[in-house]
């Protein structure tokens, strides 16, 4: 019987050795950077991803020389934290010496990044249910607003007129994508045969627009637009770990 | 019996008829001199009507060497013909060239149109130095894999034609990267009449393939001085060749070379400060300029030394046009005195020579101050920050990671703005709250003007009662009708005398209709209320009806 528990405790802890706290750390921190990328996406598969789980999944990307899976993971860690450190650094590295490049963030990007999507969406259902209702419960009971009526509404419409901005700066900055392949011609029409104006490399982020035959309108760091085929980007928005380009998908 | 027989075929033979197309086709000059350029008109007559034929240009395949664009149709509305155009090239070599036949369809009926011949030969005169024509320029000799080839396409025009413009660049190359600069990159030739249009094509496998290039330039004949004698018109260009692509031979190769292809030079190297010092961050820019891919150049690694510390603190990207690239470096002396900065070395391999050339980037002078120890952290310093000031701040490189145990994440990353559950409740909370606001403002307005309820249930019964008493005369029923007619002018007046309807008289009716009747009121309130009290019956007001109706009317008109 002693033996059959000792069993099952080792098979416990082989299954869940890899999850332990720190393995990843300290695999990363001896420069074994594939055990500990292993080991955060075994993680990341069981709990589901979190800032500094993906921060710290996109360093290991990066180390291996994935520089699209990396900054789809520091992008994406940004969208759950927008002040995480470790994910902010990686971008400005990947800008600097890696020389990926980024679209320059709008004041209303940057306004959006302050808070993140989900609360400015959040503030500004809350502001305009709170002027809504401000408005029409005295109407309804046909009284006239009161003192406290007055403070809500001017509280909700501030909120609301604050968020709008909010709104489209997470807006704008979730129609963005990471090119995953290397040298992608831009191409002047949506076409196979398109002429293809310039290129972009692997981990540039670029301003997505509509999708036609397959490419998507995209606008570079530097302001030119053009078409990319869809399949060569990978959205910032809608997923969780990077997709993995060289597995076909399921029918 | 033979007659008969005779007769029915005379009138099935034309039904048994099938519609004929006739094709005929013209070469304008029917023979051409090596490339010149030549007209096809493909003349097309049926039976049927004809309409636009539909991609007539993707259906026909010229044979080698020859250059054939579909320039347009000219058909006419419920027409049996159709002219289709082609404007070509003639091949180089002399010969009979065969284009293979091709369907053209219409809306109606596909045509076969049959195979046609074009003889080329040098005895026609052609001269052409006298004629726009276009060129392929690209390196006779063996090509290797992740080069850069620039390749350029001469439209060079003459006294009689201009070059205006190109467009439809299309390369169709298995095992190339093929790549233009867009058609700001046109640029025109130096004697004024052409144009050159540039590419890069790139070799990504080993091999012998075919490279394929068509394209149309735009031509203007005629005077160039006056714009008015000028005619504009297309002329497309093809050109195939066979190239062969080869691996960077291993013989001879560098460790440390890193793909570069190409003839490239070093510029001299510039440095942002050649007085630093100890552990003060300088950067050091090497560019490197000439022909190759240098966009796929990895950037050396360069060690550090007991003098420096080095990083690659960046690259500069340039257009492919600019034919440079530059590397940054972020050095940091660890020991004072006069050092100079490292040789760099960069292997590439020169397709021309075949050979591995080394490009050196030379050493420059630096004068180092201060007495500091020499360990330095490179991720930690700001290049930027001032002299003595702490380097807190992180500018570069990657943070170590930190990973919480056990928290729960996400499985997917997506914004509440995509969340189905969220809109739909917004959206059922706003209609319901509209709703109700609606509800209780039509309650409210009712309630605050109830004379509008009032006079609307006062009408319904003005309308019952007079229907009762038309029921009534029906069946001569003369006390039924003047109650009917009484209860009627008393619903129609209790709204605008704000009475109760049973508390009114003949007298009260008068209040509301000025205008009636007396007697003839008086008379039918007896026949409807005096009958308990021994009246005369009211026949009378029967033989009155119209006015009685007339006051029922006017009544309703002022509800």
């Amino acid at each position: 019987m002693s033996r059959f528990l000792t069993l099952l405790g080792l098979c416990f802890w082989g299954v869940t050795a890899p999850l332990r706290a720190g393995v990843g750390e300290a695999a990363y921190e001896r420069g074994d950077y594939v055990e500990a990328l292993q080991t955060w996406r075994a993680q990341a598969e069981q709990n589901g991803v979190t800032a500094e789980l993906l921060a710290a999944i996109g360093n290991a990307e990066w180390k291996l020389g994935h520089k699209g899976r990396a900054m789809i993971c520091w992008e994406r860690a940004l969208l759950l934290s927008p002040r995480n450190p470790v994910a902010l650094a990686g971008i400005k590295h990947a800008q600097g010496a890696g020389g990926t490049d980024r679209p320059t963030q709008t004041w209303s990007e940057n306004y959006a990044a302050f808070l993140g999507a989900d609360l400015w969406l959040i503030l500004g259902a809350l502001g305009f249910w709170g002027t809504l209702l401000a408005v029409l419960v005295p109407k309804l009971r046909r009284q006239p607003m009161g003192d406290w009526t007055q403070r809500i509404l001017i509280t909700s419409a501030t909120l609301f007129a604050l968020s709008i901005p909010g709104l489209y700066g997470a807006y704008t900055l979730a129609s963005r994508a990471v090119v995953r392949r290397t040298d992608v011609a831009v191409k002047l029409t949506p076409t196979v045969l398109g002429e293809a104006l310039n290129g972009t490399a692997e981990g540039d982020v670029l301003r997505t627009g509509r999708k036609f035959n397959g490419h998507t309108f995209i606008t570079s760091a530097d302001g030119k637009g053009g078409w990319v085929k869809s399949t060569e980007l990978e959205p910032i928005w809608g997923g969780g770990l990077p997709i993995n380009l060289d597995q076909m998908q399921a029918p | 019996m033979r007659a008969f027989f005779a007769i029915l075929a005379a009138f099935v033979a034309p039904s048994l008829v099938q519609a004929e197309n006739h094709v005929t086709w013209e070469i304008t000059p029917p023979v051409c001199g090596p490339g010149q350029p030549f007209r096809l008109q493909v003349r097309i007559e049926s039976d049927d009507v004809l309409g636009p034929a539909n991609q007539v240009g993707k259906e026909i395949k010229p044979p080698r060497g020859m250059a054939l664009r579909f320039s347009g149709q000219l058909f006419r509305a419920n027409a049996t013909e159709a002219t289709l155009n082609f404007s070509g090239v003639a091949p180089e070599d002399e010969g009979t060239y065969v284009l293979p036949g091709f369907n053209a369809r219409f809306p109606s009926q596909v045509v076969a149109v049959p195979a046609i011949t074009l003889i080329v030969s040098g005895k026609t005169g052609y001269r052409k130095e006298g004629r726009a024509r276009a060129e392929l320029v690209l390196p006779d000799r063996t090509f290797y894999v992740g080069e850069k080839i620039a390749g350029r396409v001469v439209m060079r025009g003459s006294e009689q034609e201009t070059v205006t413009g190109t467009f439809g660049l299309e390369c169709e190359a298995e095992g190339f990267n093929f790549q233009t600069e867009g058609s700001a990159f046109t640029q025109p030739l130096q004697d004024g009449l052409g144009l050159a249009k540039t590419f890069d094509l790139t070799p990504i496998r080993a091999g012998q393939g075919e490279f394929n290039l068509s394209g149309i330039m735009l031509v203007n004949t005629g005077d160039r001085i006056s714009s008015l004698s000028t005619s504009g018109r297309d002329r497309p260009f093809n050109f195939r060749r066979k190239l062969t692509v080869e691996h960077v031979p291993e013989t001879g190769r560098p460790a440390d070379w890193g793909g570069s292809i190409g003839k490239l030079d070093a510029t001299p190297p510039d440095l942002s400060n050649r007085f630093p010092e100890v552990g003060e961050p300088i950067k050091l820019k090497l560019t490197l300029v000439g022909e190759g891919n240098l966009e796929r150049i990895v950037a050396p690694e360069l060690p550090g030394s007991d003098s420096w510390d080095i990083a690659l603190a960046s690259e500069l990207r340039q257009r492919r046009s600019e034919g440079r690239r530059t590397f940054i470096y972020t050095l940091v002396p660890r020991l004072p005195g006069d050092l100079k900065t490292p040789v760099i070395r960069f292997a590439t391999f020169n397709p021309d020579s075949k050979k591995f050339e080394s490009v050196e980037f030379i050493s420059v002078a630096v004068k180092v101050s201060g007495n500091a120890p020499a360990k330095v952290e490179l991720v930690t310093m700001d290049p930027s920050a001032k002299i003595g000031a702490p380097a807190a701040k992180m500018i570069t490189g990657l943070l170590t990671p930190t990973v919480a145990a056990g928290t729960k994440g996400v499985a997917k990353i997506e914004p509440l703005a995509a969340s189905q559950p969220f809109w739909l409740s917004n959206s059922a909370a706003l209609v319901t709250l509209l709703l109700a606001t609606l509800v209780i403002s039509v309650v409210g307005y009712f309630a605050a003007h109830p004379e509008i309820l009032i006079r609307r249930r006062a009408r319904g019964a003005l309308r019952r009662h007079r229907a009762a008493a038309l029921e009534a005369q029906r069946r001569q029923d003369y006390a039924a009708y003047a109650r009917a007619i009484t209860q009627g002018l008393r619903a129609g007046a209790a709204p605008l005398l704000q009475a109760e309807p049973l508390a009114l008289t003949q007298s009260d009716i008068l209040r509301a209709l000025p205008s009636a009747n007396l007697t003839l009121l008086t008379a039918v309130f007896l026949a409807a209320d005096g009958a308990k009290y021994g009246a005369k019956d009211g026949a009378q007001a029967i033989a009155e009806d119209a006015q009685l109706q007339a006051m029922l009317n006017t009544l309703e008109a002022q509800l």
